[in-house]
């Protein structure tokens, strides 16, 4: 599909940016504090990650927030927006697709389904990281010794066994991020460098274009580098 | 001889004396006494003189000190010095009526004055150990009465349970997996057989004999139990961690440390966080009271905090022990189906399979022609083939004719320039070389005619 930039409104590519530093600020100086591999850096690691810590969770209410007041495109092949969070939820685009994708991933069918923005195995874990980002900060401030004693991570750190098996638990938490950052990058770039030029750069690229009325391809985008066919958003 | 009976039955001063100890350390002492019980150092004549004329008044607050799994060790920590310190010169004062390991009393005698001291009620239970449960509590008896039992009794009695160590505060290393003494702390213990007597938890493997006085000096000074928090531990010895207080806390925060021992970093008196040090999850000031009379303590002597102070005192098993071990790793060791391993490894074998599986799976999508921006597209949804309305099979309908059209134009609607450019080198090369067809409808010179028109995805 083209990719417009309605697809990824200006806002939803900064966070996007933010939640990529703040995560890898976050994974290494986790990892240092963890285990720290050379001298020197525990003061600046643990300043760092407590920081990009709130970052990533105020980055993560402010992405919550922005599905509700900015509008985007249902795929990246169309120009017409509707409010953020209905891209997120299920929608009328991939209904009945979840079965569709998953046999083309594990090569039952020849065809690519057709697309809303994202596929739905894709939406699905898009879904949950939120969730991993909440529960990882709560593990995070259950352990950090100046929320350790508030009640409610108190609470916290009773509840899933005591200070080690928290450590564990937001331990895995981040190779949880680890392991979705390799899914949610190689599901990406499967289907191309468009959706990454797209986040990342805010550039368009020529592709099919879609009309979400009938949620069919009707077009092709050239985008002046190429000759136009069928319907497009020029008029 | 003479000296002797005086040393064993002459009045605190007396007993001071002998043991080559100034009234100015009597008085030092109490004074590091009253700080623990959160009174300033100027109190520490207050304090001598109380504990003097509690002594002289023969009111004393009688202690019985039981042991149930235990391995005596607590009281060793009191008890075995080279010459009694005043901690324990104290804490006899205090009148110890019953104790396993220290009276000179044995038998039916020595159980007899722990019922009259029942009876006479008014006094403090120190129980040491942990409290063994299995076979109805048939594992320990003593005096032919089930240790779980005489716990019972005299607790129910007494104005205040105080549960010394680890394995008193929540089952300890009596209770590490796999546990087959059913070991529980006292207070879990209590709790089940719904007796409400106040229990204190000093934790620790063995228990800071001066925490222990500090307590009994505070409840029969003043009447009142110390300040307790979540964990019953009293605030003035629970509330920080090993790290707030650790003397190498410094070298942490510059990121100095120590990763083998005998190493020039250990001699510089580095952190030992590498080598697993749990002071940062340790709840106690051992830092600050220090051990053997103020000596010295395990981090200050080189060796990482094993976290023996870290109790839960209602979930035996999460015991120092099994939470802690290995020791001189960051993290424990986690068990699943009988194998025992570090969360470091668990998580890069998932890591690394998931990894695996993404190259393996990388590969099949290069081989089936799909990594330069997926299959072609399905003219219409499979779903909607099948099922879906008139409207939906026409805007499928429409979608196939144009991917025809596309295709008759040469136009590669999935791909960005980047690919197309290597497309385009790609068959250069062949056309240079062998004078072979391209196998690709799709890479065909425009006026070529599709051969394959009933269905996309013929670039498999």
């Amino acid at each position: 599909m083209a990719h417009y930039r309605e697809a990824h409104p200006l806002p939803f590519v900064i966070t996007h940016w933010v939640n990529l530093i703040a995560m890898i600020i976050l994974i290494l100086s986790g990892i240092y504090i963890h285990f720290p591999f050379f001298g020197g850096f525990m003061g600046i690691a643990r300043g760092f990650h407590v920081f990009f810590g709130a970052v990533l969770i105020i980055n993560c209410i402010v992405r919550i927030i922005g599905a509700f007041i900015v509008k985007s495109a249902p795929a990246p092949g169309t120009r017409e927006v509707v409010r953020d969070v209905w891209t997120w939820l299920p929608q009328r685009d991939n209904r009945h697709q979840l079965w569709a994708w998953i046999s083309y991933y594990l090569f039952l069918r020849r065809d690519h389904p057709i697309a809303a923005k994202l596929g739905v195995p894709q939406k699905i874990v898009y879904l949950l990281i939120p969730l991993l980002i909440f529960f990882t900060g709560f593990t995070g401030f259950c352990l950090w010794g100046t929320t350790a004693s508030w009640p409610v991570f108190a609470w916290g750190l009773e509840v899933m066994g005591g200070a080690m098996k928290v450590r564990i638990i937001h331990y895995f938490c981040m190779w949880a991020f680890i392991v979705f950052m390799c899914i949610h990058v190689y599901l990406s770039l499967i289907e191309g460098a468009s959706p990454a030029t797209l986040i990342f750069f805010w550039k368009e690229t020529p592709g099919l274009v879609y009309d979400p009325k009938t949620m069919n391809i009707v077009g092709f985008d050239g985008m002046g580098k190429e000759p136009d066919v069928g319907e497009t958003f020029k008029e | 001889m003479a000296e002797t009976t005086r040393t064993a039955q002459g009045s605190l001063a007396e007993r001071l004396t002998a043991n080559g100890f100034t009234r100015r350390d009597f008085l030092k002492y109490c004074g590091s006494l009253a700080v623990m019980l959160g009174l300033t150092e100027a109190m520490a004549p207050r304090v001598a003189e109380a504990i003097e004329i509690g002594e002289t008044s023969g009111k004393l607050l009688p202690v019985i000190w039981m042991e149930g799994g235990s391995c005596s060790g607590c009281t060793e920590a009191l008890a075995q010095t080279n010459t009694p310190d005043i901690p324990q010169l104290v804490l006899e004062t205090i009148s110890l009526n019953y104790s396993e390991t220290l009276s000179a009393a044995a038998g039916h005698s020595m159980e007899q004055a722990r019922k009259d001291t029942i009876e006479a009620g008014g006094y403090i239970l120190v129980y040491e150990g942990a409290v063994p449960t299995v076979y109805d509590g048939n594992v320990l008896l003593v005096g032919g009465e089930k240790g779980t039992d005489s716990l019972a009794e005299t607790a129910e009695k007494a104005d205040a349970v105080i549960a010394l160590g680890s394995c008193a505060c929540d089952g300890g290393w009596m209770a590490a997996r796999p546990n087959d003494a059913e070991a529980m702390g006292v207070q879990k213990f209590l709790e089940e057989r719904g007796i409400g007597t106040p229990v204190v938890n000093i934790p620790c493997c063995p228990a800071n004999p001066e925490w222990l006085v500090a307590v009994i000096v505070e409840y029969a000074l003043m009447g009142r139990l110390p300040e307790l928090n979540g964990k019953n531990v009293p605030v003035s010895i629970g509330n920080q961690t090993v790290h707030d207080n650790c003397p190498r806390r410094g070298h942490f925060e510059n990121g100095e440390f120590v990763y083998r021992f005998g190493s020039a970093e250990e001699a510089k008196g580095y952190c030992l966080y590498p080598l697993g040090c749990r002071g940062p999850q340790t709840f106690t000031t051992c830092p600050i009271t220090r051990w053997n009379r103020s000596t010295s303590w395990c981090v200050e002597s080189g060796a990482p905090c094993i976290g023996c102070g870290n109790i839960e005192p209602m979930h035996p098993q999460r015991n120092w022990v099994d939470e802690n071990t290995p020791f001189i790793k960051r993290h424990r060791d986690l068990s699943l189906l009988g194998f025992h391993f570090q969360p470091t490894t668990a998580a890069l074998a998932v890591s690394g399979l998931v990894v695996a599986a993404l190259v393996v799976h990388g590969v099949g999508m290069k081989v089936a022609g799909r990594v330069d921006g997926g299959a072609d597209f399905e003219p219409e949804r499979r779903w909607d083939v099948k099922h879906g309305t008139e409207d939906a099979h026409k805007a499928g309908a429409r979608a196939a004719a144009l991917y025809d059209e596309l295709d008759a134009k040469g136009l590669e609607p999935k791909n960005i320039d980047r690919f197309k450019k290597i497309r385009a080198a790609k068959k250069a090369r062949r056309a240079q070389g062998e004078e072979k067809p391209p196998a690709n409808p799709a890479d065909a010179p425009a006026d070529a005619a599709p051969t394959d028109t009933a269905e996309k995805g013929g670039d498999e």
